[in-house]
């Protein structure tokens, strides 16, 4: 499953989470990531990532 | 006349030969004073004529006609020697891509057919060699005709640009390796573009099992088709373990379909405890298989380092110097090795106080990572896991301390 990230310092939603047994994959929004390429296909098949947290400074 | 004799002053002669071919030949002799060159063995020189013959890699050229200067193989880490995930340890495929060595993918459609590790079976690689990639298959395994089982790399496409796949300049390339099996017969491999859409299955032949066989594989540069070289993925080089009818083509021919092996192969999954080396895998440019191109041991890191950077392996591992941003978070930041090819995935372990922050004289425990989105290709920002508790503005060490904790780079192709 993937969870969406807000970042602490810009507030923008620019980083996701994939996140498996004892092992995290957290990847950011650039489209030459392979791991961000596959995080748009998986959203193209009409898969919807777990909201971000609300940042708290 | 077809030979002119100059006697010497007391003895011998030298006889000039005309070619016994039709047409004029124009021999320009040199206009400064000097000894000619002498014979081949000698020299080094080979060839019907100084202008288009070669010179042998042991004089110092390329031994090609071709010719090349710095980056001769495309292939990275081509004798197996880099393994920053692993460090030599065993490798179970799953449903997808590991990599059992740096820039090595082992990708298949089904997961625990086989196991794939840094000097698997501990036998004695090629000489000039110290390590290889050793696949052994986990059972008798079946082919399902959407099956595929390889063992490639897939290579950037600004480090074969000059290659001009694609164009009606395409070169010519040269794949060659050393392999082993526990099996005999007809393999396969495949070159295929980042779109899937153009594809070169190749076979060769292992004669002798459990012996050591070098191999190459010369294939003519596509003139069709896409062919990338930019950051992302220019050719990807695979060598077949199993690969089921749906993704299997015709050798020795360029295809529009989306192969992955060639037909006829001889499947490794396919027998129980079967295995598959290899080392030495280099691509160049031309028409013949010359030397491995040995680099030194800091650049073969560097170029690896491009597409993944193990940061933090273990207990007592550094990761930086960081800083409470809330009382439950810390910012840690550090610079990456080399430019990566894209902005990194941050590949992490996750763990009760698998990491700790090392302040005010004690260790503050947390689970995990997480990336900032201002991390670039050159920097990372990480924020740890809301489970630290401390001070605003105190820095820390930050640290692994789990036997299990790593954290990783990774911007694979």
């Amino acid at each position: 499953m993937y969870k969406l990230i807000k970042s602490l310092i810009s507030g923008n939603i620019d980083v996701v989470n994939k996140i498996t047994d004892n092992k995290i994959l957290s990847i950011p929004f650039d489209p030459d990531n392979t791991d961000y390429q596959a995080y748009l296909k998986w959203l193209a098949e009409g898969n919807t990532p777990l909201p971000a947290d609300e940042v708290t400074q | 006349m077809a030979d002119i004799v100059v006697n010497g002053d007391t003895s011998g002669a030298v006889t000039l030969s005309a070619p016994a071919v039709a047409g004029t030949v124009t021999v320009t002799l040199p206009s400064t004073s000097g000894t000619m060159l002498t014979t081949a063995s000698s020299t080094g020189i080979s060839g019907s004529a100084i202008s288009s013959g070669t010179v042998a890699e042991a004089y110092g050229g390329t031994g090609t006609t071709t010719g090349y200067y710095g980056f001769k193989s495309r292939i990275i880490n081509g004798g197996m020697v880099i393994d920053q995930r692993n460090a030599g340890a065993s490798v179970t495929n799953i449903a997808g891509a590991v990599y059992p060595v740096d820039r090595f993918y082992a990708l298949g459609s089904q997961a625990s057919k086989f196991t794939v590790q840094q000097n698997a079976g501990s036998v004695t690689p090629p000489a000039g060699f110290i390590k290889y990639v050793g696949v052994t298959s986990s059972s008798a395994y079946s082919l399902l005709a959407g099956d595929y089982f390889i063992l490639g790399q897939a290579i950037e496409g600004l480090n074969i640009a000059d290659l001009a796949w694609g164009t009606a300049s395409a070169a010519t390339v040269t794949l060659s390796f050393w392999v082993r099996s526990s099996l005999t017969g007809t393999f396969g491999g495949n070159f295929r573009n980042n779109a899937g859409d153009r594809n070169y299955p190749f076979t060769y032949t292992i004669s002798v099992a459990n012996t050591w066989e070098q191999k190459s594989v010369t294939i003519a540069g596509d003139t069709s088709g896409t062919w990338l070289t930019t950051n992302g993925m220019g050719i990807n080089v695979s060598f077949g373990l199993g690969v089921g009818s749906t993704f299997s083509g015709t050798a020795g021919a360029w295809s529009g379909n989306n192969y992955l092996g060639a037909t006829g192969a001889t499947s490794v999954v396919g027998t129980n405890g079967a295995t598959f080396y290899i080392t030495g895998v280099q691509l160049e440019k031309g028409s013949t298989a010359t030397s491995f191109d040995y680099r030194p041991i800091g650049t073969e890191l560097a170029l690896c380092q491009r597409y993944y950077f193990r940061k933090a392996t273990g207990s007592l591992s550094a990761i930086g110097v960081g800083s409470y941003y809330s009382t439950t978070q810390i910012f840690t930041m550090f610079d990456l090795p080399v430019q990566m090819r894209a902005t990194p995935s941050l590949d992490a372990a996750s763990g009760t106080n698998y990491y700790k922050a090392a302040v005010n004289s004690a260790g503050d425990g947390f689970d995990s990572f997480t990336l900032d989105g201002v991390t670039t290709s050159l920097r990372v920002v990480l924020l740890t896991s809301s489970n630290v508790s401390g001070t605003v503005g105190w820095s820390a060490m930050v640290y692994a301390d789990n036997a299990s904790a790593y954290v990783g780079l990774t911007s694979e192709l």
